[in-house]
């Protein structure tokens, strides 16, 4: 009998960004980068791992602009143009350093890695990704749940009951229409929690949801089990919190096993190292350097002097610290159990991103962690919050507190002098929004087309991650574009709709942009 | 206005209208022969368009000035015909234009801007952690000259603006019943402020108003109620889960990796240090890492590669092998490749056969990179 549980939760999130009048937009690489290094290799391990008859749990979590994303023929269309466009460079390169062989080692490498996510993408999979994790989530062994219609923080619009309700309620209806069933789980934005948000998780029958530590720690009650039992709140929806030892061994940038030296370094890309001509038709078409995913050199440590990446010697890190990893929640469990008196459960969240993106083994780590979880222990077992709750159906009741996993633990990463002034706006917005929403009850074939869309451009300014943007100091103008334009076709739609002026060809257009939620249903907003 | 005062001038002379006639006559038969335009021209009949459009803008101008000039009554005749030569040209220009129409009226995101107010009057709070909220407002005009007025009628002069905060915990706040308040003058510019409340679990409201010379204070709005998270553990404790002060902090410790036996107050300190440590979202990896651009190498450095280009052609049907690999030749028989060249000597062999494989034609440059 196991000593207790570990959930591994992933959240796989990207702002939605699709820009269908441009035929090169460099912020769209976001998803594709994110697909070669994270979403494909993912899929390779998990559809391995059925294939070997592992059992494993995960919990994943895909934000519903990812999710949008992920089914639009044109991203797909264009990833796949990237992808070959990838492959002629690394032909290049396996030729260029035939006289180095630690270099052309490595071009061979990517060669067969961008061949493999060419393969799952366009062949196995039909570009039809969200396949592949709905066959896992029917086998059992993935969880899919979701997010924040537009991955808006909620604790800075809960001023709106009804802008919560939409930025939850799009979610759900997304999920259903692409998966078939009613999502179990929900990820809040940054785990941003505001008390009384459940309640609307309560209107779309979510079960669970997740906190930072301090959420339950701090919560009231005082937690008999800190965060290794899931509390409910007194909605009803449990909700779990986020384990700080597992997190701080992955996330931290001085204790966190993503820094070892041996690792692949991150900034070293080809895209900005070699000669300008020859990598000239791989980088942005204005001339401006951007990474192409390439990168021969390893961290190898406080020095710019950067040696060759060895794939043999960091895999075989990436085990070790997996063993690590493990042998730390065996000790855990071992140690929670005889306190608590009962199994408990060890949360661990990340973002997808972090494994592949961010640390290029992070996928063959979690690998072994997962393998190693099932042949070489008993102490502990991989679990979903929904089959703990199962297990454990008696829980204390409490009111967690307003908390998010940002830096400093609360909501000063999206409310500080570099974003703050989006607030207001977004307030008047979202006022304006309910009052159309209240105004038209029986609108017409197009007025509903207009509100549909409104609601549409509300949502996408919410996004978190134009805030975190501002905050952090890079792509500003790109995220102020992006809270202008949806601000400026909120704002347009909303007149010509007052003054019964709409004009078709506009809002088509509109539409052709900012083309996600088909089924996204204006009188959310209604109060 | 400008379209009245050409109505004016057409009645004047009988001749404009029918040269209008006749243009239009022209222009209509161009209509149909006009080629439908096909869509990837569609940036050259924008920019077609503008450009019709600028000239029209141009002859309207002129059109105008002349119009003020037989006003003052000017070389009357002599006006009428310029006026006719260019209204029949605008009708010219205009029809042309319309060739290239417009496909709807466009919306300029870019062109937009945020308006500085809605006209509303509100301070809505905001929280930012245990220890702040945020704060931002919009004054109505005529409230606030009639508050103004209002104070002065009662002989009040007006000092300041502040924002005065109450805490309202558990209270059913009347405006006089606050737990304690405290003002913070602001400037009649700021529009928002980070509101230091420095206690966690109380709840808030905040008035912005106006203190006249007496010290009295003078409502301009009230703001929405807000509570600031609490920092630490609850004083409540549930009976049927009962759990001690000290398992509380025993299983904290454990779920921060701080170890066991630290006091509360401790442990509170390294929760704080924990949150500013914290990475998930703002800091390096994840979704962020979109966002790191390549890092700051030191100030200074010089970085120097060589790279050889070998290139060459012969017949396009031979078969070339450079380094005994067959390469691939352009259409035109043209081959071009690309090495890095580490330090040392290479022999770089190319061999080419021509396509009935009777003659052989090698040529082996050899090329010594030394970096001092």
């Amino acid at each position: 009998m196991e000593k207790g549980y570990l959930a591994i939760v992933l959240h796989a999130h990207l702002p939605y960004v699709r820009h269908p009048e441009h035929e090169f937009f460099l912020e769209e690489h976001w998803l594709f980068e994110a697909l070669t290094e994270t979403y494909l290799p993912l899929i390779d391990i998990f559809d391995k791992l059925i294939e070997d008859r592992v059992d494993f749990r995960i919990t994943l979590s895909l934000s519903p602009t990812l999710l949008s994303m992920l089914l639009d023929p044109l991203l797909q269309g264009r990833y796949l143009r990237h992808l070959d466009k990838l492959l002629r460079l690394t032909e290049q390169e396996i030729e260029r350093t035939r006289w180095q062989p630690e270099f052309h080692k490595l071009a061979l490498l990517y060669h067969h890695r961008f061949q493999k996510a060419r393969f799952l993408f366009a062949d196995r999979y039909q570009k039809h990704l969200l396949q592949a994790f709905k066959r896992y989530q029917d086998l059992g062994v993935v969880e899919l749940i979701t997010c924040g219609a537009t991955h808006g923080y909620l604790p800075l619009t809960s001023l709106y009951r009804s802008a919560v309700r939409a930025q939850v309620g799009t979610a759900v209806t997304l999920y259903r229409s692409v998966f078939g069933q009613n999502p179990k789980g929900f990820w809040l934005p940054e785990c941003g929690y505001h008390p009384g948000d459940d309640e609307v998780l309560k209107e779309f029958h979510i079960k669970y949801f997740f906190v930072d530590t301090h959420g339950i720690l701090f919560g009231s009650p005082r937690p008999k089990f800190g965060i290794f039992a899931p509390v409910y709140c007194r909605s009803g929806v449990a909700c779990f919190g986020r384990d700080m030892e597992s997190s701080k061994s992955v996330w931290s940038a001085i204790e966190g096993y993503p820094g070892d030296h041996n690792y692949r370094d991150f900034y070293r890309d080809i895209g900005y190292d070699l000669e300008f001509d020859y990598i000239r038709p791989y980088i942005s078409p204005d001339g401006h350097r951007m990474n192409t995913g390439i990168k021969y050199f390893k961290i190898t440590g406080e020095t710019d002097e950067k040696a060759p990446y060895v794939p043999e010697a960091a895999l075989k890190k990436a085990a070790e610290h997996a063993g690590n990893f493990m042998f730390n929640r065996e000790k855990q469990a071992e140690h929670l159990e005889r306190i608590m008196g009962r199994q408990p459960i060890v949360v661990a969240p990340y973002d997808a991103e972090l494994f592949g993106h961010w640390w290029f083994e992070g996928p063959d780590w979690l690998n072994f962690l997962i393998r190693k979880i099932h042949y070489d222990q008993k102490a502990i077992k991989l679990i979903t919050p929904s089959e703990y709750l199962k297990r454990y159906p008696k829980n204390q009741v409490m009111t967690p507190s307003l908390s998010s996993w940002g830096w400093k633990g609360y909501s000063e990463v999206w409310l500080e002098g570099s974003n703050d002034w989006i607030y207001r706006h977004l307030h008047k917005m979202t006022e304006k929004m309910i009052e159309m929403a209240n105004a038209y009850k029986a609108p017409t074939a197009l007025e509903r087309r207009v509100l549909n869309q409104m609601a549409r451009e509300l949502l996408l300014a919410q996004s978190s991650d134009w805030a975190f943007i501002l905050k952090t100091g890079t792509f500003v103008p790109y995220a102020n574009k992006r809270i202008q334009d949806h601000a400026a076709r909120f704002d347009r739609l909303y007149h010509d709709l007052k003054n019964h002026a709409v004009d078709e060809g506009l809002l088509s257009e509109i539409e052709g942009k900012d083309a996600l939620f088909p089924q996204i249903d204006y009188r959310i907003y209604a109060s | 206005m400008r379209k009245k005062s050409r109505q004016a001038q057409t009645k004047k002379t009988g001749r404009t209208k029918s040269s209008r006639k006749v243009s239009a006559k022209k222009v209509s038969s161009k209509v149909k022969a006009a080629p439908r335009i096909p869509l990837l021209t569609r940036n050259i009949e924008r920019d077609r368009r503008q450009s019709f459009r600028a000239k029209i803008d141009r002859l309207r101008r002129r059109l105008l000035i002349l119009e003020h000039q037989s006003a003052e009554g000017k070389g009357e005749r002599q006006l009428v015909r310029e006026v006719a030569k260019i209204e029949s040209e605008i009708q010219r220009l205009e029809e042309r234009a319309s060739f290239y129409p417009a496909p709807h009226k466009k919306l300029e995101e870019s062109a937009f801007s945020f308006p500085s107010g809605y006209g509303d009057h509100k301070i809505v709070l905001l929280v930012r952690d245990p220890w702040w909220i945020h704060a931002y407002w919009e004054v109505n005009r005529e409230v606030e000259e009639r508050t103004l007025h209002a104070m002065r009628e009662k002989g009040l002069s007006p000092q300041k603006s502040v924002l005065r905060v109450y805490d309202v915990t558990g209270i059913d706040f009347n405006g006089r019943n606050a737990h304690r308040f405290f003002d913070i003058g602001v400037s009649g510019l700021a529009k928002n402020w980070y509101i230091e409340v420095g206690e966690p679990n109380r709840d808030f409201i905040v008035d912005l108003g106006i203190v006249a010379h007496d010290g009295s204070f003078h409502l301009l709005c009230r703001s929405n109620r807000v509570t600031t998270p609490r920092f630490g553990m609850s004083e409540v404790v549930d009976e049927e889960w009962m759990t001690s002060e000290d398992d509380y902090w025993k299983l904290f410790g454990l779920s921060g990796g701080y170890g066991i036996g630290k006091s509360s107050l401790e442990m509170k300190e390294f929760f704080k240090k924990h949150l500013l440590e914290q990475v998930s979202s703002g800091g390096a990896s994840g979704f962020a890492s979109f966002f790191k651009m390549k890092e700051k190498e030191r100030s200074f450095w010089l970085k120097v590669d060589c790279e050889l280009i070998v290139y060459g052609a012969t017949d396009p049907k031979a078969s070339v092998s450079v380094q005994h690999q067959p390469i691939r030749l352009n259409p035109d028989g043209t081959f071009s490749l690309r090495y890095t060249l580490p330090d040392g000597k290479q022999e770089i062999k190319i061999e080419a056969k021509s396509p009935d494989e009777v003659e052989t034609r090698r040529v082996s440059p050899i090329v010594t990179r030394q970096t001092v």
